[in-house]
């Protein structure tokens, strides 16, 4: 356990600290941007999936950050424990920061006197929210490039203003329009990159990727 | 040296994932918003008619009965939408300032709340019985709510002041907003006289690829920022930093050629795009006997989208060459995201936007009005984006004395 | 034309740390060695003499030219930094033209220069690999191909044989012989081996300070009539090494060879040999 304890602190101190603090502002500044008083349902899903959707880019796009040196990356490699614990780690680090953040946000609106089917809207928000975040995760994952990882889910997010019509089930700001039966395809589609993400990095890491011509790119 | 520079930087862009990432999501999402195709229905407007669209008025006194309307709604319903920083905001009065709200609402009028708030239902009720639900969303564009006789616009401009201060910022009763958010129904001679502007002045295709900037604009916003930040970093991650650093190049030219490559090799899909688009339009004005511009692909883009692109691609190279780090995504993508949510009207009102919004095929002589407008939004950010490239050059030439650090400053890693 | 580097009470600080301290150093023509141990400050210097490091004090002329001159300093000087690298995407050809043009090269220049750069480190036949594909020997070579291919009057190496096989090693050394023939190559590294069968002068330094500056005849001269080998029991072994330098142990057995250095015969059965530059550095070393 406390292997696993050193692992998350060292990670936090060296490298996602900034993203926590660029996150704090995110959270201490909101109400600047967006009001939680006296939202109906479907103004608090507009204020979950237009703002606090970026809380998923944020926490789990840079979960491959130290790897983007090649040199860190064989030298956790070199070592006894597999790399997918080490990014389930992370991931899991970034995901209980990912549920205090959430459920700070909703108090905020319940606090403000909005009023809402709690389980619902919480539910919605999450897949939500883990799906565009999932999304960054398995760009930087499979191009070992934290920019691109952001790139991707940013421009996710932008081509979903515009409407995402070619998105399908999988098209973002669903509930603000009353609709609130997509959470399972952006919970499954977070699951599969989520998963696929860490066992395509396992991939490269043990080579298999390498010996048939797949670099990091 | 800086032609060669320029060529070899060009080629390592055409090497780079992020930008064909660039490509593939600029290419997609420019061609899914312009797929309305709305130059189809170009035609020159015949008398009788029932319908020649719907313009922004320039009328004082319909801008203060439609702005008075939407107050009187807003009063109604018991709270204001406001959009402070792009993104929305509800506020909802307290006792005492919705009292002032009524207040300036009858100094106005010179007509009671509670007179006001009767006409106001009996006007949604008789609609309300007899229409669609669409119907219902026409008149309540239509609704007007009368000024008081001898309301001056001075006047009526100090209560919509008044209205900000209780709401605060971002509201619709900012002159800005009010003053370009009136539509009325054009007359034939009005359209007439828009299509006129349209052939003589747009030449039709300009008019068109106005529509075109407005989309690509959004886009150019944020895309070019990811561009920006992986080449500034590209000596970082190859650790080729220390023998670039070596080298005899100036500064100047080294970050010169790698900005110019960078903003020739984001522009060239623009004006690609901007060329496929704009060829059937061009087509189609021709076989209606119209002149039309050929050129208008090159000209409107570089008027509007280019310092777009200047201004990001540049500012992404400051900051990440000043900060070593990805910082310019969160800064930037915010920039762009609240330029966009934050713009008060689709149409005009460059103020210093970034994204500057024309969301209309026409409106020429509207465009006439605003052009100098435009023309200061888009020559500040020129101006800005050399200010920004010379900082970065100076910033360059400091970590090339320091060994190759220009100071702790956010070091999130790239 | 002068080609000389000199170096008057250079000093310099990271913050309060001093890196470098009063260093005065004057490097003529031919091959030039930086010995030292990991820390010491060689990188330091090579950095300040490249212009990628400002100095904090005192005075340093390349060629006549002083260091505040970075632009001609840069022109007159080659430098292959610890750890070469290039963008990994472009190919050896394209990689050297690329730093050719940054060197200021003409078109022509180029296109004469490069293959015969890649001609004289080995890698023409290469030229097609991708960088990111290069063994560390290669890119080594490719460093070496970019320092020189301006004809500099200075070439500043550091540590330029960490890591290499030993063929590739002695490989290097000879190209760097080959190429200091008219100008002043500046190695810096901690292996001694380098030192000894390239450089006819060095200069050691430690803790930021020059404690030997000369030429090897003179470095060796230091422990001369100082340096025994003895064969000993392995038990002997931790008692000799409190008492004396050792700078070799060959074990075989129940019995161990030995080379120490002493001020007088530390015992009958110890014989006196011929120093060499490592014996002579691990004197110096523990001496300072």
């Amino acid at each position: 356990m406390e292997k696993y304890v050193k692992l998350a602190v060292s990670f936090v101190k060296r490298q996602y600290y900034l993203h926590l603090l660029l996150l704090f502002l995110f959270v201490v500044f909101s109400g600047g941007f967006v009001s939680f008083k006296g939202l109906e349902t479907e103004q608090a899903a507009k204020v979950m999936e237009m703002y606090v959707a970026f809380t998923g880019i944020l926490l789990f796009t840079p979960l491959f950050m130290p790897e983007q040196d090649k040199e860190i990356w064989d030298l956790e490699r070199s070592r006894e424990m597999p790399m997918w614990k080490v990014y389930f780690l992370r991931f899991f680090l970034a995901f209980v920061v990912f549920l205090f953040v959430i459920t700070l946000f909703f108090n905020f609106m319940i606090k403000g006197g909005s009023e809402f089917d709690l389980f619902i809207l919480f539910r919605g928000t999450c897949c939500e929210i883990l799906f565009l975040g999932s999304i960054g995760f398995f760009a930087s994952a499979v191009t070992n490039q934290v920019v691109i990882g952001y790139m991707s889910a940013v421009i996710y997010y932008a081509l979903n203003m515009g409407g995402g019509k070619y998105l399908g089930k999988f098209a973002l700001f669903q509930m603000m329009q009353g609709e609130y039966g997509t959470w399972m395809y952006w919970l499954a589609g977070s699951v599969v990159l989520f998963v696929s993400g860490i066992i395509v990095r396992e991939r490269m890491a043990v080579g298999s990727f390498r010996a048939a011509g797949f670099r990091p790119l | 040296m800086f032609g060669t520079l320029f060529l070899k930087e060009c080629r390592q862009v055409l090497k780079s994932l992020v930008y064909y990432i660039f490509l593939v999501a600029f290419v997609f999402s420019v061609n899914s918003q312009m797929s309305g195709e709305s130059w189809k229905s170009l035609k020159e407007p015949q008398p009788g008619e029932v319908y020649y669209g719907r313009t922004i008025t320039r009328d004082e006194t319909l801008i203060m009965e439609g702005t008075l309307a939407n107050l009187m709604q807003d009063v109604y319903r018991g709270s204001f939408a406001t959009y402070p920083l792009g993104f929305y905001k509800k506020v909802a009065l307290t006792e005492a300032e919705r009292k002032k709200v009524e207040e300036i609402l009858e100094r106005c009028t010179g007509k009671s709340y509670e007179m006001l708030e009767s006409e106001r239902n009996r006007y949604f009720e008789i609609i309300e019985q007899q229409s669609t639900l669409e119907e219902v969303i026409a008149a309540e564009t239509d609704y007007k709510v009368p000024v008081r006789e001898g309301l001056t616009y001075e006047e009526f401009g100090i209560a919509m002041e008044e209205i900000c201060n209780l709401v605060g910022k971002g509201s619709s009763y900012e002159k800005s907003k009010y003053e370009n958010s009136i539509y009325v129904p054009m007359t034939y001679e009005g359209a007439k006289e828009e299509f006129a502007a349209l052939c003589t002045k747009d030449l039709i295709t300009r008019g068109y690829m106005r529509l075109f900037c407005d989309y690509a604009g959004i886009f150019l916003s944020i895309l070019p920022i990811f561009v920006g930040v992986s080449g500034a970093l590209r000596d970082k991650r190859a650790k080729v930093q220390q023998v670039i650093f070596s080298k005899p190049a100036p500064g100047m030219v080294i970050i010169g050629s790698r900005y110019l490559a960078n903003l020739f090799m984001i522009s060239i899909p623009v004006f690609v795009m901007a060329f496929l688009l704009q060829h059937p339009c061009y087509k189609m004005a021709r076989s209606m006997g119209l002149q039309a511009d050929f050129f208008a692909f090159l000209k409107v883009p570089c008027l509007w989208l280019l310092p777009e692109i200047m201004i990001v691609l540049a500012l992404s190279f400051f900051i990440t060459e000043f900060t070593d780090s990805i910082l310019a995504v969160f800064v930037q993508t915010a920039w762009g995201i609240g330029s966009l949510f934050g713009a008060d009207v689709l149409v005009g009102n460059f103020g210093l936007s970034l994204v500057a919004r024309w969301n209309t095929f026409g409106q020429s002589m509207l465009y006439a009005s605003l052009e100098k407008e435009l023309l200061w939004n888009r020559g500040y950010y020129c101006l800005l984006a050399v200010v920004c490239i010379l900082l970065t050059v100076i910033v360059y030439e400091r970590k090339r004395q320091k060994g190759g650090a220009y100071g702790k400053v956010c070091k999130t890693g790239c | 034309m002068d080609i000389s580097i000199e170096i008057q009470g250079l000093t310099k600080y990271y913050g309060k740390k001093k890196a470098l301290s009063e260093v005065s150093l004057s490097i003529p023509q031919g091959m030039f060695g930086l010995l030292g141990p990991n820390g010491a400050g060689k990188t330091t210097l090579m950095k300040v003499l490249t212009t990628l490091l400002e100095k904090t004090d005192g005075k340093v002329t390349i060629c006549g030219v002083p260091i505040e001159n970075s632009r001609q300093i840069r022109k007159m000087t080659g430098y292959l930094p610890q750890d070469f690298s290039m963008y990994g995407n472009m190919n050896v050809y394209e990689a050297l033209d690329y730093l050719a043009v940054l060197s200021g090269m003409s078109r022509s220049e180029r296109k004469r220069k490069v293959p015969e750069m890649l001609e004289k480190v080995n890698l023409l036949e290469k030229q097609k690999i991708r960088v990111r594909s290069m063994s560390g020997g290669m890119k080594r070579r490719l460093g070496i191909a970019q320092a020189i291919i301006h004809d500099p009057r200075i070439i500043i190496v550091d540590e330029p044989t960490a890591g290499l096989d030993p063929e590739e090693r002695v490989r290097f050394r000879n190209l760097l012989c080959e190429i200091a023939k008219d100008r002043i190559v500046l190695l810096s590294t901690h292996i001694v081996g380098d030192i000894e069968a390239t450089c006819e002068n060095i200069a050691v330094l430690n803790q930021g300070k020059i404690c030997f500056d000369g030429q090897v005849s003179d470095l060796l001269s230091l422990v001369e009539g100082k340096v025994y080998s003895a064969e000993i029991e392995t038990s002997d072994l931790e008692k000799i090494k409190q008492k004396y330098m050792v700078t070799g142990i060959l074990v075989t057995g129940n019995t161990a060879n030995i080379k120490i250095i002493a001020d007088e015969n530390p015992f009958t059965r110890a014989k006196q040999v011929r120093p060499d530059v490592e014996d002579a550095y691990m004197y110096l070393m523990h001496k300072g």
